[in-house]
């Protein structure tokens, strides 16, 4: 356990001493406060629609996350692409190799770290509830559920990223895969969304990515959207280390 | 305390090392030796763990490397050629997580103690990515002494570095070895292994030509070499009615006499009517090197 947290704070340590991880915080913080304002000023353009608090809450939570579920698709496989593949390009890994833990507890001690450092990217959109408190009296009800399941979503980014970066000691690849899965899954969404019937259409509903997020941020947790996520996240999880693995064998 | 028996490691259709058998004992100081891709840094990486071998097995302290890899890594450090340090970490917390990693109980007190031994704690608190190819080394170095282990394993922990640095990481190597830590070592500079080792392994292509006590592969006596003011045939002819001796030599001046027993003694009186100039009475670990090495057989 020690051997994981540590290796976990040393890779979310790595990030805040890259160049890289402070872009990223940058501008997802300017993108999300773009957004955000965005939406805001065409709310404010619109006749009212009622007094429904609410409504108003939710649509703009909803609206908000769901573009930068989008935004975090796109940038994240930045955010991961090092986690293994840099390692085995400055010989760093050989650190990990050759120290007594198991290439598990490599895995999971930088798949902690990482998400911790999802976490701090998410955190940078504190003002949205911070915003919308101040202005009335939202349900908090709503934020919890868009939060907790935007946070599973950084999850299963961080899991396709690692695997990616652990195909070979090429961040670029690893930057080139893990994009293309995740535009994989988001791409299956749009295709779910065809007008049609059928098994096909159940199962590419079933793949897709955004369109559990989406069930999540609304509040609802369905057991199928649960099973999806931990299985998405296990399953890479488990082909990295199997990967990390295959690096003692090499 | 390591046990290496006929290791082979292939990488697809090239074969890295071939068969490689040797074992150290407890507090031995065994020094490895070979040219540029010979298959040191292999051998070594299959006995630390971060490698498997395609066939052959490596015991360290009795666990089989493969079967038992943290068995092993906990009392193994090793110290790859580049060291693994993580470039945007200070010298410090570095060291702490790699006390951490390898389970050390009082993470600090191993950290402190490591850096003093190879003389980091001066520049402790530096971004690794900031220092010298020497200060690095030593940094790889305090990694692998964290958790105190009972054996070491060198893949050439003084390359890249000043001839002072050499010579106190030499110096830090025999410190190390003192007591009953078992040191493995692999090196370039002939002279080190001399200075340091008790017992050399000659690698080539893949596979061991040579491993001996250094006393014995330099044939302490029975090799002696002979510089005198007037050569000529009357020495040689001298030389070879020494009993025992197989054959003599002449190379830019100066005999090489090769004998079965100690024939220093003979020599020396042989050789002093025609002025002695310098004898040595045993032969360069360099000459063998390069005898072995060319040859590219076995011995």
């Amino acid at each position: 356990m020690k051997a994981i947290f540590a290796i976990a704070r040393r890779e979310l340590g790595g990030y805040f001493s890259s160049v890289i991880g402070w872009i990223v915080l940058v501008a997802f913080t300017t993108l999300s406060g773009l957004f955000f304002s965005l939406m805001i000023g065409s709310l404010a353009l619109q006749p009212p629609m009622g007094t429904d608090n609410q409504n108003v809450t939710e649509m703009i939570v909803q609206n908000l996350f769901s573009n930068l579920s989008v935004i975090a698709l796109l940038v994240m496989p930045a955010v991961t692409m090092g986690i293994i593949a840099a390692d085995r390009r400055e010989r760093s890994v050989e650190l990990l190799l050759t120290s007594p833990v198991t290439s598990t507890q490599i895995v999971l001690g930088k798949f902690l770290g990482s998400l911790a450092y999802a976490v701090a990217m998410v955190a940078t959109t504190f003002y949205v509830p911070a915003t919308l408190f101040s202005l009335g009296t939202p349900d908090s009800g709503v934020f919890y559920a868009t939060y907790g399941g935007f946070v599973v979503l950084m999850a299963v980014f961080v899991a396709i990223g690692m695997f990616a970066s652990s195909l070979s000691d090429n961040q670029l690849i690893a930057l080139v895969v893990a994009f293309g899965i995740n535009l994989m899954l988001w791409i299956l969404g749009w295709a779910a969304s065809l007008p049609g019937e059928g098994a096909l259409k159940a199962t590419l509903e079933h793949i897709a990515l955004l369109n559990h997020f989406e069930q999540l941020s609304k509040g609802v947790v369905h057991t199928n959207d649960a099973v999806y996520f931990v299985s998405v996240i296990v399953f890479f999880l488990f082909v990295t280390t199997q990967r990390v693995e295959a690096l003692r064998w090499r | 305390m390591i046990e290496v028996e006929s290791l082979t490691k292939r990488y697809g259709t090239t074969t890295a090392i071939s068969d490689v058998s040797f074992t150290v004992q407890k507090g031995e100081v065994v020094g490895f030796l070979g040219p540029n891709g010979a298959g040191k840094s292999t051998t070594m990486r299959v006995i630390a763990g971060s490698l498997g071998a395609s066939h052959g097995h490596a015991r360290v302290a009795g666990f089989d490397v493969a079967e038992n890899p943290r068995a092993v890594q906990a009392i193994l450090g090793y110290s790859p050629e580049v060291p693994p340090v993580y470039t945007n970490m200070n010298v410090r917390d570095y060291v702490r997580f790699a006390a951490t990693l390898k389970g050390v109980e009082s993470v600090n007190k191993a950290a402190d103690h490591a850096m003093e031994r190879v003389g980091l704690l001066g520049i402790q608190n530096k971004i690794i990515d900031h220092l010298s190819k020497g200060q690095r080394q030593r940094v790889g170095l305090a990694q692998a002494l964290v958790h105190d282990p009972k054996v070491l394993v060198l893949d050439e922990p003084t390359s890249g570095l000043d001839p002072a640095q050499r010579v106190e990481i030499r110096e830090l190597i025999r410190e190390l070895a003192a007591g009953d830590r078992t040191v493995i070592l692999s090196t370039h500079v002939l002279g080190e292994i001399e200075a340091i080792c008790s017992r050399v392994i000659i690698i080539n292509r893949g596979r061991i030509v040579a491993q001996d006590q250094l006393d014995h592969l330099s044939g302490v006596g029975r090799v002696v070499r002979v510089e005198v003011a007037r050569p000529g045939e009357g020495l040689a002819k001298a030389l070879e009615a020494i009993p025992s001796v197989i054959g003599v030599e002449l190379h830019d001046g100066s005999y090489t006499v090769r004998a079965d027993t100690d024939v220093r003694e003979a020599v020396a009186s042989v050789a002093a009517p025609f002025g002695l100039h310098e004898m040595v009475g045993r032969e360069r670990l360099e000459d063998i090197y390069l005898r072995l090495i060319s040859s590219g057989g076995a011995a």
